[in-house]
């Protein structure tokens, strides 16, 4: 019975790790993006957000087709457009074919008397018709004559040319064998339009799997198998993201797992160590990826990145249980002695990474959520778990013979202390002289992507005459008409600045679907027949075109006057219909239109024009709106930081009452923290949030291992659990080293920079407590 | 000695048959010219053809100018890529890339004035017939989209100087475009 009562931790454990493994077992892994947008983000922040999220600059996929020769990709070119315009996952496939626009331009001449911005009562006056005549007779004798001239008999006020003005300047793409192709590379180009929003990364990764697919058929029906795809955008780049972290996750936690492994064997000579060694952190990890799906739904690849480094601190737990068990004492007693140094030393890391709880970005709340639960459930595990789990009378025999040269190495170590000095001296010389930003200051370092990939996007983007928006007017309203009509009123502005050169062109969902009121007072400007046909007579006097040549016009424009009117839903499924649906989408509060501007040259003008104080109308800088939201990410997270720092004094305060063993405490976590600073600065690096993060957590290793040295620096007396203790430190600070330091080196920026900083950082604050207190642990 | 050369060669040339290359040779060396022209259209939509008048420019070897003066002012400057047309109050640039067909039915005059085999090649499949001092270029389009609008298009002159263009347009349109040495 008292077997079974002394257990019961281990049921308890057990339970709770299975209804861990379940809620893992069903996460939902976000999209990074997410991670850093803010919770209460301002209103331009909030349109940023958007159009980051599942605006259409999120929804491009830029696809270059490289290998064999030009022809081999032209018809490649073709072939995938071909295929993929059958796909409903895409809205858009564009590879420069004309036959694509030949569909556009259909449309334009059916609806050319509901779209064109000429058609006014004054244009089919005699005195009107007889202008628009007289121009369609000079261009008929200009080169363009033969394009145009079949479009006149129908079209003589010449309002399809008008709308097609209305759309140039619009760059067009280098073409070869009448498809887009690079000027500069071997490579054709397509632009593709997910139907799915850029942060739904599963509908992102299906459209990259049939991007794949249908490439894959083409080639092989082709047989020119030397032909490569090369895949670029936003949601491409989040679908690799996701990968990447997910495969460096697991692959990291392997190696990790096998290297600690292999140090346990090696300390504890057990088997028995090793299977269990490793369940603290195992149960802290599953623990804390289970809360912040629980509390948040989705968890993001970052903070399971993130989340792995959590070995650091939770190893070390199993590190110092098993350091400190001896054949005189029974398992469950081994922590007894330093529990309360290795609690404080949980309270201080729970009050570093708590304030994170509070941020406004979910990635930094997920991360504090991560780590308080991790390392509550770690320790936990290590304390209660762990000494049901080993066998009666299981005692390391290696602790014990290491005792005495640690020991002895510490007792030397205070001889460090001049070049200490001299170091952090030297640190703080360096910081204060560094030049250059010390934070990264754009948003994309939070995704950071290898060089060779930024350099093809850049390429593709350039070859295709950069749909890379920056400015972006965004109108909203309640109704979806009277947004259009917003957007009627701007691009009537816009036009006049266009003309100003304050911009090369523009877009506009009213381009294609204008208003309904503008598209009935464009019916009624239109003619009754007998009317349009006596006018038509008068102005056609002296001139030389053949009667009844114009038949087909009063035709049409009597057939326009009782046209249906367009709406989204009859333009569905069309090109025209689908770049509309592209620039008006639908909120919670209401519908937006989205106007993107071309070659902006004064953005301030256009501001202070545009501008509404009730926000209806913003002139949207992506570049300086997400350098802004970067900002303050950063700034958040540097004063949370701080809050938890702060808090850590407090709690140090209350639990040691001595200032001056305080300060002992942080002074080695200081001169840690300040020197790996100045060493990653100098070697070129510019601080993201993972240098924080791994900041914050080798302050919270490095104080479990300052609070040891404290606790047995004012100890009375030393036994064998002091050098049990020092020993303990010694093999945890090996295997942080070890870890962090194969994480410095996976080649992933971000996993780069969190390991680096770790590795430095705690082996520095134990170096530093050792050089500190040292004489007083050996004396 | 060259000199020699060439003035053999040229006396040889006077009668015998006149290749393509030497065309292209003989109007590569014009650097620049200047003309007049009278062109005439003639259109199924129209009741009489169209007349105009006015210069022509060319410097090599991009640069083409035509500046109609009859019977309204228009200027058309090609110059690269860039094609910019001008009327009354209008201006307009175009890039040649967008439109295709004006692309390749500029470049009929422009590379036969070049003496640009390669980018005429590109566009039309052409035939070369006369003597030196009265040859005829009849230039194909290549294109499917262009054929559908020209069907074909003569170039007639003498040495390096063009004299007839006549431009044959889909459905029995046409236009004859004359042009003689003026200025410079």
């Amino acid at each position: 019975m008292k077997g079974l009562k002394a257990r019961w931790p281990v049921a308890v454990w057990l339970l709770f790790v299975g209804i861990c493994i379940l809620l893992v077992s069903r996460i939902q892994i976000g999209a990074d993006l997410n991670a850093f947008l803010p919770a209460t983000p301002t209103p331009a922040q909030r349109l940023l957000t958007e159009q980051l999220r599942d605006g259409m600059v999120s929804r491009l996929i830029l696809v270059g087709i490289e290998g064999g020769t030009a022809t081999h990709r032209a018809a490649a070119s073709r072939e995938l457009a071909h295929r993929l315009r059958d796909e409903p996952d895409f809205l858009i496939v564009n590879n420069g074919e004309t036959g694509s626009l030949d569909r556009d331009q259909a449309f334009l001449v059916d609806n050319r008397y509901l779209l064109s911005s000429a058609v006014t009562p004054e244009r089919f006056t005699p005195e009107g018709l007889r202008s628009s005549l007289e121009n369609a007779l000079q261009l008929l004798g200009s080169p363009a004559g033969a394009m145009v001239k079949g479009i006149i008999p129908r079209d003589p006020s010449g309002e399809v040319l008008h709308l097609l003005e209305g759309m140039s300047g619009q760059s067009q793409p280098h073409t070869e064998e009448g498809v887009w192709m690079s000027r500069e590379n071997p490579r054709a180009l397509l632009i593709l339009q997910t139907a799915a929003a850029g942060y739904d990364i599963d509908a992102q990764q299906q459209a990259v799997a049939i991007i794949n697919k249908r490439f894959a058929e083409v080639v092989q029906s082709a047989g020119v198998a030397e032909l490569q795809l090369r895949l670029s955008g936003p949601g491409v780049f989040s679908v690799e993201a996701r990968d990447n972290i997910e495969s460096i996750s697991f692959n990291f936690s392997i190696i990790t797992a096998l290297l600690v492994s292999g140090l346990m064997l090696l300390v504890y000579r057990s088997w028995a160590v090793l299977a269990i060694s490793l369940l603290p952190v195992v149960s802290g990890a599953l623990a804390g990826i289970a809360a912040v799906s629980m509390g948040y739904g989705v968890v993001f690849g970052a903070t399971l990145g993130f989340g792995i480094t959590l070995i650091g601190e939770a190893v070390d737990y199993a590190i110092y249980f098993f350091t400190h068990l001896s054949p005189g004492r029974p398992a469950s007693q081994a922590l007894e002695k330093i529990w309360p140094t290795i609690r404080l030393g949980v309270l201080t890391t729970i009050c570093g990474f708590a304030p994170m709880l509070l941020a406004d970005f979910p990635g930094l709340a997920q991360l504090g959520l991560f780590s308080v639960v991790g390392l509550i459930v770690a320790v936990m595990v290590a304390r209660w778990v762990l000494p049901n789990l080993v066998f009666a009378g299981f005692a390391p025999v290696a602790p014990t013979m290491l005792g005495s040269r640690v020991i002895a190495l510490i007792a030397k170590a205070p001889r460090l202390r001049p070049l200490l000095l001299i170091a952090l001296v030297a640190a703080l010389v360096s910081i204060a002289l560094h030049r250059g930003p010390v934070w990264s200051e754009q948003l994309a370092s939070l995704f950071p992507l290898s060089v060779e990939k930024q350099q093809l996007d850049q390429s593709m983007r350039d070859d295709l005459g950069a749909p890379d928006v920056r400015y972006l007017i965004v109108a909203s309203s309640r109704e979806r008409d009277a947004v259009i009509e917003l957007s009627e009123a701007l691009g009537a502005q816009l036009d006049q600045m266009v003309g100003d050169a304050l911009l090369t062109g523009y877009d506009t969902p009213a381009r294609y679907l204008p208003s309904l009121k503008t598209q009935q007072a464009r019916q009624a400007a239109l003619p009754e027949e007998a009317e349009l046909r006596a006018s038509l007579r008068q102005a056609l006097v002296g001139l030389p075109f053949r009667d009844d040549l114009f038949e087909p016009f009063l035709q049409q424009v009597a057939a326009a006057r009782s046209q249906p009117l367009l709406t989204p839903e009859s333009m569905r499924g069309t090109n025209a219909g689908l770049q509309t649906e592209s620039l008006l989408a639908r909120y919670d509060d209401g519908w937006r239109a989205m106007l993107p501007l071309r070659g902006v040259t004064d953005p301030d003008t256009i501001r202070k024009t545009f501008e509404r104080a009730d926000g209806s109308v913003v002139l949207l800088d992506m570049k300086t709106e997400s350098d802004a939201l970067y900002d303050s990410y950063v700034r958040e997270a540097v004063a949370l930081s701080i809050i938890g720092v702060l808090a850590i004094f407090i709690l140090l305060f209350i639990s040691l009452r001595s200032v001056r063993r305080v300060a002992t405490v942080l002074l080695p976590l200081a001169a840690a923290v300040v020197i790996t600073l100045a060493i990653l600065l100098a070697g070129g690096q510019q601080l993201l949030l993972f240098h924080l993060v791994g900041m914050l957590l080798a302050v919270a290793i490095g104080t479990n291992y300052a609070l040891f040295f404290d606790r047995e620096s004012n100890a009375e007396k030393h036994d064998e659990d002091t050098r049990l203790t020092m020993v303990s430190l010694l093999v945890a600070n090996v295997s942080t080293v070890m870890a962090f330091g194969m994480l410095a080196l996976s080649g992933v920026p971000v996993l780069t920079s969190i390991g680096l900083t770790v590795a430095l950082g705690a082996f520095l604050s134990l170096l530093f407590s050792a050089v500190l207190m040292g004489d007083r642990v050996a004396r | 000695m060259l000199c020699t050369a060439q003035a053999i060669a040229g006396e040889a040339q006077e009668t015998a048959f006149w290749t393509m290359d030497e065309l292209m040779q003989e109007m590569a060396q014009v650097k620049s010219s200047s003309a007049t022209f009278t062109e005439r259209k003639y259109l199924a939509m129209l009741k009489e053809p169209l007349k105009s008048s006015g210069t022509l420019e060319y410097t090599a070897p991009g640069r083409f100018e035509k500046i109609t003066l009859q019977p309204k002012r228009e200027s058309m400057v090609l110059d690269g890529d860039r094609l910019e047309v001008e009327n009354g109050s209008r201006k307009r640039v175009l890039s040649l890339q967008e439109f295709p067909e004006i692309w390749a039915l500029v470049e009929s005059i422009r590379s036969t004035l070049a003496g640009d085999m390669q980018t005429l090649a590109r566009f039309y499949v052409f035939t070369l017939e006369g003597q030196r001092k009265h040859w005829q270029l009849k230039l194909l389009p290549r294109d499917t989209r262009m054929k559908n609008m020209v069907t074909a298009i003569e170039i007639s002159g003498s040495d390096g100087q063009i004299v007839t263009i006549e431009i044959r347009e889909a459905g029995g349109d046409y236009s004859v475009m004359k042009i003689s040495k003026g200025g410079k």
